[in-house]
């Protein structure tokens, strides 16, 4: 490790260290019981770092303060991407929004901004994230729930009606780079028909080839080397030409929810956004053109400090990769800023209210960890999308971190815990070997389509659920203290099952009376330039400009393309 | 067993089938397919039991139609078996169309062992 020998910078003086290392021997003999030293070595957290009974300046005694903490809005970045973070601006309150048809999304964005939501996040039904429309038969039973369904250019205008685009900042959840070659473009048709130039938008896609290929994916869905291209179109164009949009969220919170640990989850973002910059530079842009634009979506766990250890560490790999493997110069290519949602899968059935709790301290290791936008989930997720009752408390909890606990008002104070020093270090250390283990198989889209990655996910969700069935690893009232009676809870389940029918309606309308001609050759030019290698955006924005559907889109993609299973299912 | 519909949330499915085949029996998980194909599946591969997977809202839908067309194929007695995120309000509903047992979350893997093991030798559900 560079600078092991400039004792000068570090901490603590190598005579202080020594006495500590002293004491903590002396300690560790005389203070310890037989019974509390052979629990030594038996504690890890849930990635598998090995945790002690107590840490000291000992254990962070290499550590250089100014090169590998520093401050805050200064590389390495570890304290924070801002110099003021949350004194400047609060990380956004950016809840999650979207069931049944585009008008009742429009009632539920309100019902948010006008509680304090400072960004929107928007959700699709499966149908529309799969990239299907509400009437294909491919569709049924899904159209309306779990989010919303959007069809064409004319749903995401009603979705937005009488709100400013130009005003809020919108996250458009389009898990696969497929849809997001579409779906920002009906956002940024409608943003144009009404005035508001593409300059002035500010929001981000999700646009992750992982989701597609591993998280999301069903069997049959586009190759990896063709999802992985089409996320690469999609960065090439918006950088271009919407300069305040973030044209990708690397999605570590779907892999983790997947089943994966926390160093595989940020692993494998990383490793996406490397290989995304290899492709992009070889198309001829400069680091700097995209690396500013590059967002990240973290999931944070249970476990408070390494949660809290993950974000910082990321931030450090983040820098270290800008700087010495692709030579950005612009400081905002070397901010890793990220967006966290709170963890699904925590969440139980079984006595919900209980899941309030766990969000909340959830929530709270993201602002710890220094996040820049927040989804708390709702108590009543483990039943179905959350409630406008449960979507208010999800709020609410946010609002009580930024204004009651005080925690906002001091920039990264975990800093210098001797704990969370130290795992930070650990975690920087564990991401950057399993970006190396990536590189080493060949890269990350070769890691997907021979299956690897598959297996990890697999492997890991075996292993955690033994220890739940063991009792090794307790969830509370489910295999802890478990709750008398199974009787659920007061929850009411948020419906629109008129949502099919008024989307079939609406489409027909739609086939009716857009221009045909002008859809089919749009179609036409879309499939031709399928197989010419050009980025496929323009032609994706002039169909849906056009009014063709997102179904039809990817009917074209599917067919030009063919399909793919992945190898797990044999 | 199989994801129902459109539903992408893999990770539940194939945990189940993974601890069932652990548990001795021979699982053949067919991905995302809808009832006719799951139907066609289970007439294929001789099944006892199937199992449906759906975190998505589609389980009104499409659940209760593999027990109807599993019935118009002579199958009654395969009972079907449903697994995910499904509102405790639309349990008894799907009972009543024939959904021989629906396992939400938090139900630990000997339960939906001792289920279908239940199911299989005759005798009655288990309760509760």
């Amino acid at each position: 490790m560079p600078g092991k020998t400039d004792k000068e910078a570090c901490l603590f003086s190598e005579a202080n260290v020594r006495k500590i290392e002293t004491d903590y021997e002396d300690w560790h003999k005389n203070r310890l019981r037989e019974e509390d030293r052979q629990l030594d070595g038996k504690y890890f957290t849930p990635s598998g770092i090995p945790v002690k009974l107590i840490y000291s300046p000992a254990d962070i005694k290499d550590i250089r303060y100014s090169e590998d903490v520093g401050f805050s809005g200064q590389p390495p970045f570890v304290r924070g991407v801002y110099p003021n973070m949350y004194r400047g601006r609060l990380f956004t309150v950016r809840q999650l929004a979207g069931l049944g048809a585009p008008e009742d999304c429009n009632q539920r964005v309100k019902y948010l901004l006008k509680h304090g939501a400072t960004g929107i996040n928007i959700l699709f039904d499966l149908p529309t994230i799969r990239g299907y429309d509400s009437d294909d038969p491919e569709a049924e039973g899904n159209v309306g729930y779990c989010g919303a369904a959007v069809d064409s250019i004319d749903d995401m205008d009603t979705f937005f009606a009488d709100i400013d685009l130009g005003s809020i900042s919108t996250s458009i959840v389009t898990h696969l780079p497929s849809t997001s070659l579409v779906i920002p473009g009906m956002y940024f048709g409608v943003a144009e028909k009404r005035g508001t130039p593409l300059q002035k938008l500010a929001g981000t896609c999700q646009n992750d080839f992982i989701m597609e290929t591993c998280v999301g994916s069903a069997p049959e869905i586009l190759p990896p080397p063709v999802s992985f291209k089409m996320q690469c179109d999609v960065i090439e164009w918006i950088v271009k030409h919407a300069p305040r949009w973030n044209p990708v969220s690397y999605n570590g919170y779907n892999l983790r929810e997947a089943g994966t640990d926390a160093v595989t989850e940020v692993g494998v973002a990383i490793a996406n956004a490397i290989a995304t910059a290899e492709e992009l530079i070889n198309r001829g842009l400069k680091i700097d053109d995209f690396a500013p634009r590059m967002s990240f979506f973290w999931d944070l766990h249970n476990d408070f400090f390494e949660e809290i250890a993950k974000c910082r560490a990321s931030r450090k790999v983040w820098y270290k990769l800008m700087t010495e493997r692709f030579g950005a110069r612009n400081e905002n290519s070397m901010r890793m800023r990220f967006h966290v949602q709170t963890a699904g899968v925590t969440l139980t059935a079984t006595e919900p209210l209980n899941n309030i709790v766990r969000s909340g301290i959830q929530g709270l290791a993201a602002v710890l960890g220094g996040c820049q936008s927040l989804h708390i989930d709702s108590y009543d997720e483990a039943y179905s999308a959350p409630t406008e009752e449960a979507a208010l408390v999800s709020i609410r909890t946010q609002q009580i971190i930024q204004q009651e606990t005080g925690v906002v008002n001091t920039v990264d104070p975990l800093a210098g815990s001797y704990y969370v020093e130290s795992l930070t270090e650990e975690m920087t250390h564990r991401i950057f070997q399993f970006i190396q283990k990536i590189e080493d198989m060949g890269g990350l889209v070769t890691a997907v389509e021979n299956g690897w990655l598959h297996r990890e996910i697999s492997k890991y969700n075996h292993t955690h659920q033994k220890q739940i069935e063991t009792g090794e690893r307790k969830v509370v009232g489910v295999n802890y203290m478990k709750a008398e009676s199974e009787a659920a809870c007061p929850i009411e389940v948020f419906e629109y099952p008129e949502t099919y029918s008024r989307q079939k309606a609406r489409l027909e309308k739609l086939r009716k009376t857009r221009n045909k001609e002008k859809v089919k050759s749009c179609l036409e030019e879309l499939r031709a330039k399928c197989h010419s290698g050009d980025n496929l955006f323009p032609y994706c924005l002039e169909a849906v400009k056009n009014h063709a559907t997102l179904g039809e889109i990817e009917e074209a993609f599917r067919e030009e393309f063919g399909l793919w299973s992945f190898p797990l299912m044999g | 067993m199989a994801k129902l519909g459109l539903d992408i949330h893999w990770r539940g499915v194939l945990l189940v089938s993974q601890f069932l085949k652990d548990a001795g029996m021979e699982v053949i998980y067919i991905g995302n397919k809808f009832p006719e194909q799951i139907v066609e599946a289970a007439i294929e591969e001789d099944a006892d039991v199937v199992g449906v997977s759906t975190l998505s809202g589609n389980h009104l839908t499409l659940g209760p139609k593999v027990v109807e067309l599993l019935k118009a194929q002579g199958m009654e007695t395969v009972k079907v078996f449903m697994g995910g995120v499904i509102p405790p309000n639309h349990i008894p509903i799907l009972k009543g169309k024939g959904i021989h047992e629906v396992f939400g979350p938090d139900t630990p893997m000997q339960t939906i062992i001792d289920g279908i093991k239940t199911a299989i030798l005759g005798t009655d559900p288990p309760t509760g």
